[in-house]
């Protein structure tokens, strides 16, 4: 089992740690939900430093990368991080992640633990005549989340000044004792944050400054929690390599009108077989796995992903629903231990996060 | 951290406490159980009137990330279940030896005197 810098920090907090893609991670520390209401009011860090940063330098940098997501990563400016699936030429997706734009030449992408491996020999594969340097540096660099609504206090108090300034997936070097370091104003909560990419040594210095400002060790499990009530998608529950952008609510991620990029051809003339759903329980709560029914009881999908909202009180679940099986009435249930429940149909998210 | 198991209650390995007064069994889960659940928010228990066999599910607690099922370690019918855990399921993380889950009748103190007492069960936590 994989170790992050972080590890022995975490055991003497006495954090449940559990295995998450081949880590050691902390899943909660004190109590999920103290969690949860620490990033939704004031700040939490996580440490996400199983995470995988590969950059991508040249001069072909930005035009690789481009090519390589289906949003659009060439017209963003330099400073800027952009969000997209990266899909295979089935436009089938491989792995969800954040692109930062750090210059005009130098690109980093930030993808999911679980998929470091196979995202990196996917791209490597995909470097033909471009003009570019890959480097894995995963290894090298620890990641640490800060969120809610009190994290550009907390970054000041660490003597990183005008980090408010930063907009929203907003990305910047900069230096802290004297090392570099990348800030971004990213995050997987809906609350304003940052996500601070600092080479493996200065990890536990900076936890510690974090927490001494007041930042609250958070684990994994109020992590999903909170990225569930603002309905953010997770590999390996809302995306897989089975589907597309197009079946999991990313459409928006998916642009059409650039030249080329992998998969384009086969999203072009993808006819998406799901729906992304947003449903939530009154009472009970929805787990992965449950199954979606219309009101005639036929089975139309299934939940990818479910939990208590803490911000809200209520079960809340995001579903993959066949689209010939969509409910034109909207009504949904959702089989719990043989039980019928009426789930409420959202069209927005459960919970608005505070981000800028 | 010590967990509180009180010696006038009997124990199981699935981490439930059960009393028994004149053939009637109260059962509830125990404060490592809790401990270990962390925040309890939903409790789904069994209909009154329902019988249960011994080892037999009889309904779940779930945390904010997790579902456990409960065991009911003897046999019997469900006379009374606990109501107020449906609006405040944090009862059992409050106080899990003041707040029951459910009363069973039973033909006699049998299969409660096989059960687990506090010093076995103490040991169980700790290992």
């Amino acid at each position: 089992m994989k170790k992050t810098e972080l590890h022995s920090i975490h055991v003497e907090l006495k954090a449940k740690l559990a295995p998450f893609a081949g880590y050691e991670m902390p899943i909660q520390y004190t109590s999920v939900k103290e969690e949860v209401l620490a990033v939704r009011n004031k700040s939490g860090i996580f440490d996400v430093s199983h995470m995988g940063e590969f950059f991508v330098t040249g001069p072909d940098a930005a035009a690789f990368v481009d090519y390589l997501l289906t949003n659009d990563f060439l017209n963003s400016p330099v400073g800027k991080a952009v969000y997209s699936p990266l899909c295979n030429n089935q436009g089938k997706i491989i792995d969800d992640l954040i692109a930062y734009k750090l210059g005009a030449e130098k690109v980093l992408i930030c993808v999911n633990a679980a998929n470091i491996e196979k995202d990196w020999s996917w791209i490597v594969q995909q470097k033909g005549q471009f003009n570019v340097e890959l480097v894995d540096k995963s290894s090298d660099y620890s990641l640490i989340a800060l969120q809610g609504p009190e994290s550009c206090k907390v970054l000041t108090q660490l003597s990183l000044n005008d980090m408010d300034e930063l907009p929203y997936y907003g990305a910047v070097e900069t230096t802290f004792q004297e090392h570099d370091i990348i800030v971004a104003r990213t995050g997987y909560t809906g609350e304003d944050g940052f996500e601070i990419f600092i080479p493996n040594k200065l990890a536990k210095t900076m936890w510690a400054l974090m927490v001494e400002a007041g930042g609250l060790p958070c684990g994994l499990a109020a992590r999903d929690v909170l990225r569930l009530e603002v309905c953010y998608p997770l590999y390996g529950h809302e995306l897989n390599e089975e589907i597309t952008p197009l079946d999991s609510g990313l459409k928006w991620t998916v642009k059409m009108d650039k030249a080329q990029f992998m998969g384009k051809d086969a999203l072009e003339a993808a006819t998406p077989k799901y729906r992304l759903v947003k449903l939530s329980l009154d009472k009970g709560i929805p787990r992965e796995g449950y199954s979606i029914l219309n009101n005639e009881g036929t089975a139309i999908g299934k939940v990818t992903s479910g939990t208590m909202s803490v911000s809200t009180g209520k079960g809340i679940a995001l579903a993959l629903v066949e689209r010939k099986l969509f409910p034109e009435n909207k009504e949904f249930i959702i089989s719990i231990r043989n039980k019928e429940y009426h789930a409420n149909y959202h069209t927005k998210p459960f919970y608005n996060g505070g981000h800028k | 951290m010590a967990y509180q198991t009180p010696e006038t209650l009997k124990y199981t390995k699935e981490h439930e406490w059960a009393s028994f007064e004149n053939n009637i069994i109260t059962i509830g889960i125990t404060d490592y159980a809790q401990s270990q659940l962390g925040d309890i928010v939903f409790v789904e228990l069994p209909e009154i009137g329902q019988e249960l066999a011994e080892n037999s599910s009889f309904g779940v607690v779930e945390s904010i990330k997790s579902v456990s099922d409960l065991y009911c370690p003897v046999s019997g019918t469900v006379i009374e279940i606990n109501e107020e855990l449906e609006s405040g399921p944090e009862l059992l993380n409050e106080a899990p030896y003041q707040n029951w889950l459910i009363r069973l009748k039973v033909e006699n103190d049998t299969e409660y005197n096989l059960l687990l007492d506090s010093g076995s069960y103490s040991e169980l936590c700790t290992e």
